[in-house]
């Protein structure tokens, strides 16, 4: 896996400092369980935290310490208990749930991921081999991580891992890899116009 | 207001001593406190690490835009999970204060959106536990967090504060203007270059 898009410095930033909505940050969470480089520009940010940590005012605590020694300890870990819920799925869905594949045209799926605390709208979907997904534009933010197989608009190739950061200003047509199709996994904030016959059918479902 | 807890700036040093005021006082070590508690339950070493860093983490909060009463309950929750979770803690992948400053985003993010039944933090704990470094990383989190803490130290005060805001609170470019009433191609040219000092000083490593 040759991963070629990356979030931004602010988004992954904002990542870092637990600020993005929940459904932007599982998109987010996505690529970077993916990608390598992003986690060790993750694990910057977060040295950055823990040296602002150190240098920041501190602030009298209103109460002294509770009693610690109520609190039981943790043992040292022992790798994380139990398997994934579905084979070949990214461990950081792990604590949401899947709604069912529906299909909602010819040979193109969706399925919700249910993020409880999100205001985007997180869904995953699978088209076939060659469809262009529908020509769309939109008022907020539409984050994808590619889960496999590839697409292609006029920003380049996303493939698997790869996230691409589609803001208001972007309107494009993906097209699906000819041979590989595509699994994505998408958050969407504001409204979206979706054009085409396509677009009529997915308005009802990316609304939900 | 403590002198054997006035730190440099740049944080936690190997455990040593230094001449003041006549008498050797020895740093504050967190590395050592939290060994202590994770092997024995040291109460006085947990009571240590609390005068040290809840005011700190409270701060902190405050400093991102966090009510006093939610930093304070986030600086509890923090140093009762610090105690929990000593053994977990693995002085070769962060330093002791990186460590205590990912629990603190994780609980201001459980604490904040309760009501929301978000999971986002068990997103975070997954991610830090289950997806290893890139296998040829040369630098240990110990050795990066030193050297971020260094390059942060030779930051401007005006790229420090665009830091900050850009990193703490996570705020857009845009925002970051807004708030510090400079040009948004002011902020993101500080921004560009604290970060460029910054990653440089990782990239000498690698």
């Amino acid at each position: 896996m040759s991963i070629m898009h990356r979030p931004s410095e602010e988004t992954l930033a904002a990542f870092a400092a637990g600020q993005l909505d929940e459904g932007l940050a599982v998109v987010v969470a996505c690529h970077i369980e993916a990608d390598p480089e992003s986690r060790r520009r993750l694990r910057e940010l977060e040295a950055v935290q823990g040296a602002l940590l150190d240098k920041v005012e501190p602030v009298a605590m209103a109460a002294g310490p509770r009693d610690a020694g109520s609190v039981a300890r943790t043992a040292p870990a022992s790798g994380m208990a139990g398997p994934s819920p579905e084979a070949g799925m990214l461990q950081v869905l792990r604590p949401y749930g899947l709604g069912p594949w529906r299909p909602i045209g010819v040979r193109i799926a969706m399925r919700r991921v249910e993020v409880p605390g999100a205001g985007a709208r997180v869904f995953m979907l699978r088209a076939g081999p060659g469809i262009a997904l529908p020509h769309h534009k939109h008022t907020g933010f539409e984050w994808t991580t590619i889960l496999a197989g590839a697409y292609e608009h006029e920003y380049g190739r996303y493939a698997a891992g790869d996230f691409d950061e589609a803001d208001s200003e972007h309107d494009h047509t993906p097209r699906v890899d000819p041979v590989e199709g595509c699994t994505c996994i998408v958050a969407m904030t504001g409204h979206v116009q979706l054009q085409g016959w396509l677009g009529r059918l997915l308005q009802p479902l990316v609304r939900f | 207001m403590v002198p054997a807890l006035a730190l440099t700036v740049d944080g936690m040093r190997e455990a040593g001593a230094r001449a003041q005021g006549g008498r050797f006082i020895v740093l504050f070590d967190p590395n050592r406190l939290i060994a202590a508690i994770a092997r024995s339950g040291d109460r006085a070493a947990f009571a240590a690490l609390f005068d040290h860093f809840a005011p700190r983490v409270k701060g902190l909060l405050m400093r991102g835009g966090a009510p006093a009463e939610l930093a304070e309950e986030v600086a509890q929750e923090t140093l009762l999970a610090v105690w929990r979770k000593a053994a977990l803690f693995d002085p070769a992948k962060a330093s002791a204060s990186t460590w205590i400053a990912t629990i603190a985003r994780n609980l201001r993010i459980d604490i904040a959106r309760r009501e929301k039944r978000s999971r986002l933090s068990q997103v975070y704990e997954i991610l830090d536990e289950e997806a290893p470094e890139q296998p040829d990383a040369t630098l240990s989190g110990a050795e990066r967090d030193a050297r971020v803490r260094a390059a942060m130290t030779q930051l401007s005060p005006d790229q420090y504060r665009v830091v900050e805001l850009a990193f703490l609170e996570g705020f857009s470019h845009q925002d970051v203007a807004d708030r510090l009433a400079i040009p948004l191609g002011t902020v993101k040219s500080r921004l560009r270059l604290a970060l460029s000092h910054l990653r440089g000083r990782l990239e000498d490593l690698r």
